[in-house]
């Protein structure tokens, strides 16, 4: 007979075991570890038996004081450890999901004859889903333009989108100064260019646009509210029906995976749904009758709703305008992982509005216009009356009529836009230099990302004479898919824009101190899995608050508390601290000429002229804690992840002996005491931590320290600046408190991204460099002089900048649609696995960027501005790159973004039309300049 | 034409962006493979497009090949009508001749 201290121990010993047995043998059961899985799950079943000992060995000790209690605890640990004996035993002889669809698979002759007969069916929904753009998921989440299926018509043409702030906003600006008139009648005869023409009017002259600008001032129904950052709309239960449905088939719970997931969505969806009570009896019996293929269950759920014919691509439509967010995620999905499709997803859709008896085809009410003529008449009148200062003659009324129907109000919100962006345009050109290369060759050459938060760090180290910077996409033109040294899985580090073709590595330097690294890693991995997994299973969260709760109560204390102290020890004993000194296998992956065009390509891109004798790549990533969004916030060019390992792939090319002589045959030559390393800037901190230190050779040290130096104090400065516009914090705050938020759990605001990004300019660096640009800019270094044939610029103009118009049209539309195309605010967001978010506990799959990206309370903090792209480069080879490549010509054209382009520094700037160039009328005014 | 087998060829030309669709109508046909040409250039209905570009798979034009038989052929060359219906590209029919016919099965 065991005594009760003897008892107690064993109970903790077991409550110890239990914890450990269930965490490693889960990890070992459902991953591929080497260790055979069944190891695993007699871990998990003497799990069990370690629960219910537990409540067996207690029952002496709890009877003699409560005998109900002691019976009632031993009945509950009986039950958890059979509970959890039969889930064992039930992913044990769960099988293994396998693809049955696969397009490569061949298709069972049965299916042949469906397949043909669907075929038109998925044609039309493929046309139906034209428009929808792919969503991708959250952790590797890329800013795309919403409305991307909708560049080849003109900007404002999409129905149900608000494309402009209300006109309230325009003229709070225009009262303030924000934008003046002289804006507004520029953007006037831009629009419109009859506007231009004089006038007339009782007597005195004046013109058209001024007329035009007057009734813009004087609009009646200018009080409209602004945009909330409304969170849920109101949601169908279809919509919220479906949405819990791909939320369980598309992040399956990793214990207990969705029975027959291996059929597809609509495949599991028809053999679960029978059971699904939440739907009427009638619907369930319906169900089971279902034929197999989602092809057929679509065209009869159509039959059934009595579509047929032309109107079926509309109806189509209509629906995928449903859950527009789960819809784009699933376009993804199809195309990338594959399984999933959208007429698996119309199918089911589709099939339950036929059975529920709902309507197809929700009608959009139209509201009774007043006639133009009577609204133009009215308008007129009152602009007659602001002229004439009285009672105005019908002869005038008459003529403001005619200048006014010329601009109809339907015109007038993408006007206001124009004036506000060129409000914008018009200080920022002006401020650009007539600049002439620098000679001497500088002490640090610094390559930056294009990204707008570059250009702060960038402006602060130049204010050293001997530091010389450039932009560059920050995949440095090594696209690459890239996995850690023994690590598990991979990374698309490249611009979205291209398919990963070559998979980079790392190589240890020292291979013993490696296995070690490694193995300290892995144990705690392990220990890391175990946790969670004991965490989220269904009954272990007890045995684990039991036995590690005082831990994690302490940890959440000092996270709350000293956010930056908790970050300083986790560090510290994280084992990325001790990874092992690596070189990637950029040698492995690319041939040595690919190498040799690699970095011919990237010196040409950025006017690369001279080589300092150190040269830093900095690629960017951003840390913060508790956010969903992190890889927002991340490199854009590495497809929304940290841009370290294309920057070292690039150090390591352009540091090769052999790259080097196939360039200097090329007539580039580095000199051989030229040395690139890679860093990474910390968007959140400001903070540039070197990479492969290992690599710095013994001549180059001291240059590097020296640097660093001086970067600790730019980014001291930097951070000092971002400080005023970050919420919370005020013109005292340190940058400590600053950096801080990166560990802050609580933060919604760890940074700012690229909030008011609104330009793009392309050119040498002299022309900007002294400018603030206030962190809005794109910079991307371009020289013509070292580009003859204009590839470098092509490269440059349907890549980086095709890259920054969908960023910038992310947080275009997420500003202006927060509800609808943004994601809503952050402190209600539910992660779906991986894949994105809901807000609260229903709804769609959020799209865009979260209210915390774009404003603060109900405020916009973004200013929407259209990209505004700055070239400098010969006028005829940018308009010849424009007439070959439909993309450009479709966002320049249809007005997405803008152009403005001179060819040299002493030349004058230029606008590109759709119909050629057109010279500024404006000449650059001096006030507002950004100095 | 001796010992050679009658069949149809399509060639589609359609934005990048767009190819995942065709191809996934090519599949459900029962076409046992096409042929996939990207970052074609030319000159069409849109004006001129350039070809491949360095950094842009995405905004380029691709050409899918693909010869299946007569019977089959019929559907698919509908169902890519009802595709370009709403985007931009060409769809060329042609008849043409293989040598194995048990390839195209």
């Amino acid at each position: 007979m065991f005594t009760p201290r003897t008892t107690a121990r064993t109970v903790g010993i077991l409550l110890l075991a239990a914890f450990v047995l269930y965490g490693v043998g889960n990890s070992l059961a459902t991953t591929s570890s080497g260790i055979p899985s069944t190891v695993g799950l007699v871990m998990m079943l003497l799990n069990s038996a370690a629960v219910i000992a537990i409540g067996v060995l207690m029952l002496p000790i709890l009877r003699p004081h409560a005998p109900a209690i002691a019976i009632g605890y031993l009945a509950t640990r009986i039950f958890e450890g059979t509970f959890l004996a039969v889930g064992t035993i039930a992913l044990h002889l769960h099988p293994k999901p396998h693809r049955l669809d696969s397009p490569t698979a061949p298709r069972p002759k049965h299916l042949e004859r469906t397949a043909r007969m669907s075929l038109l069916l998925r044609a039309q929904v493929a046309t139906a889903a034209h428009d929808v753009v792919p969503a991708w998921p959250l952790d590797s989440f890329i800013a795309v333009n919403p409305l991307a299926g909708a560049e080849s018509r003109p900007f404002g043409s999409s129905a149900g989108v608000s494309h402009t702030r209300p006109i309230a906003d325009y003229l709070a600006d225009l009262e303030r100064g924000r934008i003046t008139l002289d804006d507004l009648t520029t953007a006037l005869e831009r629009r419109v260019p009859a506007l231009s023409r004089s006038l007339t009017i009782d007597g005195r002259p004046t013109t058209a646009s001024h007329i035009a600008a007057l009734d813009l001032t004087m609009r009646a129904d200018a009080a409209a509210p602004a945009p909330r950052p409304a969170d849920e709309l109101d949601p169908d239960p279809v919509d919220d029906y479906l949405s819990a449905w791909l939320s369980a088939y598309l992040s399956p719970d990793p214990l207990w995976a969705m029975p027959h997931r291996d059929r597809g969505f609509y495949g599991a969806w028809r053999a679960l749904a029978p059971g699904d009570r939440s739907l009427p009896r009638r619907v369930r019996r319906r169900i089971r009758e279902l034929p197999a293929e989602p092809d057929l269950a679509l065209a009869d759920a159509l039959a059934a709703l009595g579509v047929s014919g032309s109107s079926t691509t509309e109806v189509l439509r209509t629906h995928l305008r449903s859950l527009p967010g789960w819809v784009g995620h699933i376009k993804w999905r199809a195309e990338k992982v594959g399984d999933v499709d959208l007429t698996s997803y119309l199918a089911v859709r589709l099939t339950l509005i036929a059975e529920l008896g709902r309507g197809t085809s929700p009608s959009e009410a139209t509201r009774p216009k007043p006639s133009a003529l009577e609204e133009t008449l009215a308008r007129a009148e009152r602009v007659a009356r602001e002229i004439v200062g009285g009672d105005p003659d019908p002869d005038v009324v008459a003529l403001i009529a005619r200048v006014l129907a010329e601009h109809p109000p339907t015109e007038h919100p993408l006007t206001w836009q124009l004036t506000y962006e060129e409000s914008y345009r018009r200080p920022l050109l002006a401020g650009l230099q007539v600049a002439e290369p620098p000679e001497d060759r500088p002490r640090v050459q610094l390559v930056m990302c294009i990204d707008p938060r570059s250009e702060g760090m960038r402006r602060q180290l130049e204010r050293d004479d001997d530091v010389e910077t450039f932009g560059f996409a920050g995949f440095f033109g090594v696209p690459i898919r890239f996995s850690r040294y023994a690590a598990r899985g991979a990374v698309d580090a490249l611009p979205a824009l291209l398919a990963p073709r070559h998979h980079v590595s790392e190589r240890p330097v020292d291979e013993a101190g490696a296995d070690r690294s490694v193995s300290a890693g892995r144990r705690w991995d392990a220990l890391a899995s175990a946790t969670r997994v004991a965490d989220e299973a269904t009954a272990t969260p007890f045995a684990l608050a039991e036995t590690a709760g005082w831990f994690y109560r302490a940890r959440s204390a000092l996270r709350t508390l000293a956010p930056g102290l908790d970050g300083r020890l986790a560090r510290l004993l994280s084992p990325g601290r001790r990874a092992p000194a690596t070189e990637v296998t950029v040698a492995d992956s690319f041939t040595p000429e690919e190498r040799v065009s690699l970095a011919e390509t990237a010196v040409r891109m950025m006017g690369l002229d001279r080589f300092a004798p150190l040269i830093v790549l900095a690629g960017h990533g951003s840390l913060s804690t508790n956010n969903l969004y992190e890889s927002a916030l991340d490199c854009g060019a590495c497809g929304g992840n940290p841009g370290a390992a294309n920057a070292r792939a690039a150090a390591s090319i352009f540091n090769d002996p052999l790259v080097r002589s196939s360039l200097r045959e090329r007539g580039i030559d580095i000199p051989d005491d030229t040395h690139f390393v890679a860093a990474e800037h910390n968007t959140v901190t400001d903070e540039l931590r070197m990479l492969d230190p290992h690599l710095i050779p013994a001549t180059h040290a001291a240059r590097v320290q020296e640097f660093l130096s001086q970067q600790r104090d730019a980014g001291d400065r930097l951070t000092v600046e971002r400080a005023s516009l970050l919420p919370g914090s005020h013109s005292r705050t340190t940058p400590a408190q600053v950096r801080r938020r990166a560990h802050d759990w609580a933060e919604v605001y760890p940074e700012l991204g690229l909030l008011g990004n609104a330009a793009m300019i392309i050119g040498p660096r002299e022309i900007s460099r002294g400018c603030d640009l206030e962190r809005r800019v794109f910079l991307h270094s371009y020289r013509a002089d070292m580009d003859p044939d204009g590839t470098a610029l092509e490269t440059i103009m349907t890549a980086p900048l095709i890259v920054a118009q969908w960023i910038n049209h992310q947080y275009y539309f997420s500003a202006l649609n927060p509800a609808t195309l943004g994601a809503g605010t952050k402190t209600v967001h539910n992660a779906i696995g991986t894949i994105g978010v809901l807000s609260g506990h229903g709804g769609d799959l959020r799209r865009g960027l979260p209210w915390q990206s774009v404003g603060l309370g109900s405020d916009l903090l973004h200013e929407p501005l259209r990209l505004s792209v700055i070239v400098q480069a010969p006028i005829d080879r940018i308009g010849r790159i424009i007439s070959g490549n439909q993309v450009l010509r479709n966002l320049l054209d249809n007005e997405w973004i803008s152009l403005t382009a001179r060819s040299t520094s002493a030349s004058p700037w230029l606008r590109y039309t759709a119909y050629g160039w057109d010279s500024l009328d404006h000449t650059p005014h001096t006030e507002g300049q950004q100095q | 034409m001796k010992n050679l087998t009658r069949m149809t060829r399509l060639e589609v030309i359609v934005p990048a962006r767009d190819a995942p669709a065709i191809r996934e109508l090519i599949s459900s046909a029962g076409a046992t493979g096409y042929t996939s040409v990207s970052g074609v250039s030319g000159i069409g209905h849109h004006g001129p497009h350039s070809g491949a570009l360095l950094f842009n798979e995405y905004d380029t034009l691709t050409m899918l090949i693909t010869v299946l038989p007569e019977d089959r052929a019929e559907a698919l060359i509908d169902a890519v009508r009802e595709l370009l219906s709403m985007s931009s590209g060409v769809m060329f029919v042609a008849d043409t001749y293989v040598s194995r016919p048990e390839y195209f099965q």
